[in-house]
């Protein structure tokens, strides 16, 4: 009995030594799947459309992005802060959603370069008094961020004084929140506020001119997942070359164009 | 597993999570005060003899008990504003808390009070004493001992439904692990904190009812 033991975990051994490590690429060309994180809640990046399918406009490059490595795509939901504990957790192969590459997300995870540039703003009621940035900042406000965004962070920089409400989901919520009144103001990507104030009745809300930051966008991937990163950078380089990206922002991102279909 | 734990940042984050640790307290405490008026209220009117009444209260507890207490607290959270009603996080937390909970509470008040052998209703009646004193000498101090125990025990289900307070942005003892998560990306150091600080709860819930276990143990007969 003691020899037969010692067999099995003489093979045991042997079995797990020679597992190799394979790169993510690897892995994903044998499963035949990319693996997607993204949201549910963020149009015009992630969303479900009218017709219950899902658009937008990272899903729209996840999916030529699989095309050209030759591998069906398959889309996991996530909160807006569940997005990188999914990734991490190898949930997912890739982040694709409009996330910015801050020093503290890298210190996690590995982005790709730029495939878009925006900025954190504030938006109001329509009927709002708050007029400027400075009127924003007077003390008893009530903020409405999202939980885990740049724009929760930017929100603790530009106004100190004011009353954080931080809602885990997606940017409806916090448009939402504004227009019911639960909160004064709220901060946002440009990007994702305009798309979705497409959603709520026109004329409801009011953006303030004023930028206060500017956010590059990016998608992500573990840092055990290089191969992966140099070949999502060297997608985005393709696209930008042969105008497809230009031409999937300016439907989804740079006009309300998808507005017409979704 | 432990190896890889970030202690450093948990105790970084301990402020956060001792004052999230209080608000659940907070309002664990005002829902299950609510809850135990809203229980006995409606215990109260589903035993009465007025039909009405009774249906009344039937109607509620059936509603809260056969749908998901998420749907209750998303159903207030995100229904009352739209016909006009605004009320904070926290109201609207401890509200359907005690709806909740008090609905489960009625049930189990309903059950001790019936536990009570006929005999002792019978023999109160036969010394002339009128419902309402029947109800205060003779069947509600026996009906104590019976419904502590399970009334506790709901107490401690409330305690962990409070959890679901953080999908309303309520600063609670979840939220604070989500908060940990989101700033950190540390999902699993996060949560175990927020594990142990309900477990916290759970022990000091549980002395609570060995305590009143053993002064209560001269009431049942």
């Amino acid at each position: 009995m003691k020899r037969v033991k010692w067999l099995i975990a003489l093979v045991m051994v042997v079995g797990f030594a020679s597992m190799s490590v394979a790169g993510t690429l690897e892995e994903i060309a044998q499963r035949g799947e990319l693996r997607v994180a993204c949201q549910t809640q963020g149009p015009p990046f992630s969303f479900v459309d009218k017709n219950g399918k899902r658009a937008g406009s990272s899903i729209e490059l996840c999916e030529m992005l699989a095309k050209d490595m030759g591998v069906k795509v398959t889309f996991l939901d996530f909160d807006w802060d569940g997005l990188i504990p999914a990734l991490l957790s190898k949930k997912a192969d890739i982040l694709a959603a409009d996330m910015t590459p801050t020093i503290k997300r890298a210190m996690k995870i590995g982005f790709t370069k730029p495939f878009m540039y925006t900025g954190s703003v504030v938006f109001v009621k329509a009927n709002s008094p708050i007029k400027t940035v400075e009127d924003a900042q007077k003390a008893g406000l009530k903020a409405a961020v999202l939980l885990g965004s740049t724009g929760e962070t930017d929100a603790k920089n530009s106004f100190p004084k004011a009353e954080l409400k931080s809602y885990k989901g997606g940017g409806p919520l916090l448009i939402d929140a504004v227009l019911q009144g639960q909160a004064d103001f709220g901060v946002n990507d440009s990007s994702a506020v305009i798309g979705q104030m497409a959603n709520f009745p026109p004329n409801s809300l009011r953006v303030l001119p004023d930028l206060l930051s500017k956010l590059p966008l990016a998608f992500a991937m573990r840092y055990d997942s290089q191969d992966l990163l140099e070949l999502v950078n060297l997608f985005f380089l393709n696209a930008g070359l042969d105008g497809r990206l230009e031409q999937n922002l300016n439907y989804w991102v740079n006009t309300l164009d998808w507005k017409k279909d979704h | 597993m432990l190896e890889t734990f970030n202690f450093r940042v948990i105790f970084e984050y301990l402020p956060l999570f001792w004052s999230c640790f209080l608000a659940t307290l907070w309002l664990s405490a005002a829902g299950l005060l609510g809850a135990l008026l809203v229980g006995t209220l409606a215990c109260g009117l589903r035993i009465s003899r007025f039909k009405l009444l009774a249906w009344a209260a039937g109607v509620y507890i059936e509603s809260i008990r056969s749908t998901p207490l998420l749907v209750q607290l998303f159903f207030f959270y995100f229904g009352l504003p739209s016909i006009g009603i605004r009320m904070s996080e926290a109201t609207t937390g401890i509200l359907a808390l005690t709806l909740n909970s008090g609905a489960y509470m009625a049930e189990i008040v309903r059950a001790g009070i019936q536990s009570i052998s006929h005999g002792q209703v019978e023999a109160a009646v036969s010394s002339g004493l009128n419902y309402l004193q029947r109800m205060r000498h003779i069947i509600l101090p026996q009906a104590i001992g019976v419904t502590l125990p399970p009334l506790l025990g709901q107490a401690i289900v409330l305690v962990k439904d409070s959890a679901l307070l953080s999908l309303i942005s309520l600063p609670e003892l979840t939220r604070a692990g989500q908060i940990m998560t989101s700033e950190r990306f540390m999902p699993a150091e996060g949560f175990l904190t927020s594990a142990l600080f309900y477990l916290l709860i759970y022990y000091i819930l549980k002395g609570l009812t060995h305590w009143s276990q053993k002064r209560l143990i001269y009431m049942q007969t």
